[in-house]
């Protein structure tokens, strides 16, 4: 038995009532530049996010997943990373040719996100009400007492206890987990389509992350909204996903929906990271891990960018990057897939 | 309230040591206060009577509680060289120093701060790296030579500005502005550092995800948080404007406590120096009590936490 149990009969429900897509990612390229060089973090990256969705984009730290939520918001960091090509489509329209006010007036109120770090996510000087009652008045033309009222019902909606009560507390007067509910209070309140959630849960205790993840299931799920979840942690991808996309390196190398994705991992990378989920009924077992590192955006190898650490490499591995390929619900970049073996 | 009033203790405290400091200080730095008050021709009997009637005579720790009782009580006591009463002359000059200061002291935040945003919103435009240029200048150039070079230009060359003297408003500028410099390029770096470091904080990036515009994200919650550091230094700005004036005021001939302070020093005269030393220290250090509390009213953090 692994940890990691897919909790049955979700699946299938949540696919059958999967709507249009709402944000289609295609071919995105990102280049980070510092100090005269410059190198591509995020490599053509494709994704689809459909109406009541929540898709898991899992990888390492400095895969380009973040880089790839950010670029959505059109939140890169300014002067140093930009989109150098693709599309990003909200509903028919690409968010990356849109002038800066109408992109404004998207955020927050139909797309919307949620960050990794909620100690330094909340502005420190205004109260949490204050806030958001300010985002709540830059996208609807409402009195300060129906922002309020609006303010408050978000706060309940993410499960704040003694919601009211905190409208005129200040950040620092809040927990961690407290604050990641302001967050998510934040991002609902206008009731988004899409909603992204870059490591919502990694800064958090282990109590209060299922409680979170909990949280945000619901809301996605009462509202159909269009979910990106963004995590190195498959156990929160096992938990909520409905859709997984594999990231490395910049790529995507596998993607599949959840079941498929745990039962039956194609890519050796995929199958690296579900052996590396520690096992709770073995005891004192060794832990596996994924040999050798991921390869540094300014030197990639030749050939498939996880080569250098796999352990079905053939000699073509070495000449070319595969192309990433569909079948069915399924997409794959690999020359040579093998049977998955759990040990 | 708390913080506020455990700064006000600790205040105390700070005054209550500095007082004794200026008052040994002051007592051992040696020369003898009998040729300040009496001619050359006086006899060796009638300055150890007039020693003995200032108290000079006694232990030390004694004359320290003798004088703060006296100045507790409102009578700080004489000057030595032309006898006028500590308390007059704290009035009459103390006001130019407000004057002066005050300007100082007002200029250094009213053009520091405007052009550190300017600074930082244009970051690494040509507005900004003149800006900055100029500001490491400005901190590099000592005070005494920046007063003699205005004087040369804007009073000898060009006659613009009278080179000395108090009171007018044409006589403040040259003071008030050599006084304020370095305060004005230590607040334009500062103002531009704590302006860039808040407009990359991850809690501006939250603002910009619920969609609020960049003008309103920078005049309310940037500027709000980048002035904490600011208001935090504001005391040290006063420390540093009170040591300058002692320069400046001598150079342009404004007749403030600086000015009357050095001149006490020069001729012995004890119970003006030790008076205005006092005052100046209390000044500087009830200022950075007061620049605390703005501090604290400034940055929740900081106000009772529940």
């Amino acid at each position: 038995m692994s940890a990691v149990e897919i909790k049955s009969g979700r699946g299938e429900a949540a696919s059958s009532l999967k709507g249009m897509p709402l944000l289609e990612i295609e071919d995105l390229r990102i280049s980070i530049s510092s100090e005269g060089s410059s190198f591509e973090v995020v490599k053509g990256v494709s994704l689809t996010v459909c109406e009541n969705e929540i898709v898991c984009l899992v990888g390492e730290s400095g895969c380009g997943k973040s880089m790839t939520a950010l670029s959505v918001m059109g939140l890169l960091p300014r002067g140093v990373a930009r989109v150098t090509e693709g599309k990003i489509d909200y509903e028919g329209r690409d968010l990356l040719s849109l002038q800066s006010r109408e992109l404004r007036r998207l955020r927050g109120d139909f797309i919307s996100m949620i960050f990794q770090d909620p100690i330094t996510s909340l502005d420190p000087v205004f109260t949490i009400g204050s806030v958001l009652k300010e985002v709540v008045r830059s996208h609807r033309d409402v009195s300060r007492a129906e922002a309020k009222e609006i303010a408050v019902r978000a706060l309940v909606e993410a499960e704040l206890p003694d919601a009211a009560d905190h409208l005129d507390s200040y950040p620092h007067q809040l927990s961690g987990g407290m604050r990641q509910r302001v967050m998510i209070a934040l991002a609902i309140a206008l009731d988004p389509r899409i909603l992204i959630a870059d490591e919502p849960t990694t800064a958090l205790d282990v109590t209060v992350q299922a409680q979170i993840l909990e949280n945000l299931r619901a809301r996605q799920r009462e509202r159909e909204m269009g979910m990106l979840l963004i995590t190195h942690d498959l156990a929160v991808v096992a938990s909520v996903a409905d859709r997984v996309a594999v990231m490395y390196a910049g790529e995507i190398v596998e993607e599949a929906p959840v079941e498929e994705l745990f039962a039956n991992p194609q890519h050796p990378y995929t199958q690296g990271l579900i052996r590396a989920l520690p096992d709770i009924s073995v005891s004192r077992g060794s832990l596996h891990s994924i040999p050798g590192r991921v390869p540094s955006p300014q030197t990639p190898p030749p050939g498939c960018l996880f080569a250098p650490r796999c352990v079905h490499v053939l000699d073509s591995c070495w000449e070319a990057n595969p192309e990433l390929q569909r079948d069915g619900a399924q997409s794959l970049r690999c020359f040579n897939p093998q049977p998955f073996e759990v040990r | 309230m708390k913080r506020t009033a455990s700064r006000l203790v600790y205040t105390l405290i700070v005054l209550f040591v500095s007082s004794v400091a200026v008052f040994y200080a002051i007592r051992l730095s040696g020369g003898d206060a009998t040729a300040a008050a009496l001619p050359g021709s006086a006899t060796e009997e009638y300055r150890e009577a007039f020693r003995d009637r200032l108290g000079l005579n006694e232990p030390i720790y004694q004359q320290y509680f003798t004088y703060m009782g006296r100045i507790l009580s409102g009578d700080p006591g004489n000057s030595l060289t032309n006898n006028k009463a500590l308390t007059s002359m704290l009035s009459e000059h103390g006001r130019n120093s407000l004057v002066l200061g005050g300007t100082a002291f007002g200029l250094v935040f009213l053009v520091g701060v405007p052009l550190g945003i300017i600074a930082s919103l244009r970051r690494n435009s040509w507005a900004d790296q003149g800006i900055m240029s100029m500001s490491t200048v400005a901190m590099a150039v000592p005070n005494f030579w920046l007063a003699l070079l205005a004087v040369w230009l804007f009073a000898s060359r060009l006659g613009w500005l009278p080179s000395a003297g108090c009171c007018s408003t044409k006589q403040l500028i040259m003071p008030a502005v050599v006084l304020a410099f370095e305060g004005i390029a230590l607040t334009v770096r500062m103002t531009r550092s704590s302006m860039i470091e808040s407009q990359n904080s991850d809690y501006v990036r939250t603002l910009r995800a619920g969609g609020l515009s960049e003008w309103r994200i920078t005049c309310k919650h940037v500027l709000r948080n980048a002035l904490i550091p600011i208001i935090s230094l504001a005391g040290l700005r006063i420390g540093q404007i009170v040591g300058y004036a002692l320069i400046v005021e001598t150079i342009f001939g404004w007749p403030g406590l600086g000015q009357v302070l050095v001149n006490a020093v020069l001729r012995r005269d004890y119970p003006v120096a030790q008076f205005f030393s006092l005052v100046l220290v209390t000044l500087v250090v009830m200022g950075n009590w007061v620049a605390d509390t703005g501090y604290t009213i400034a940055n929740p953090r900081l106000r009772k936490s529940t």
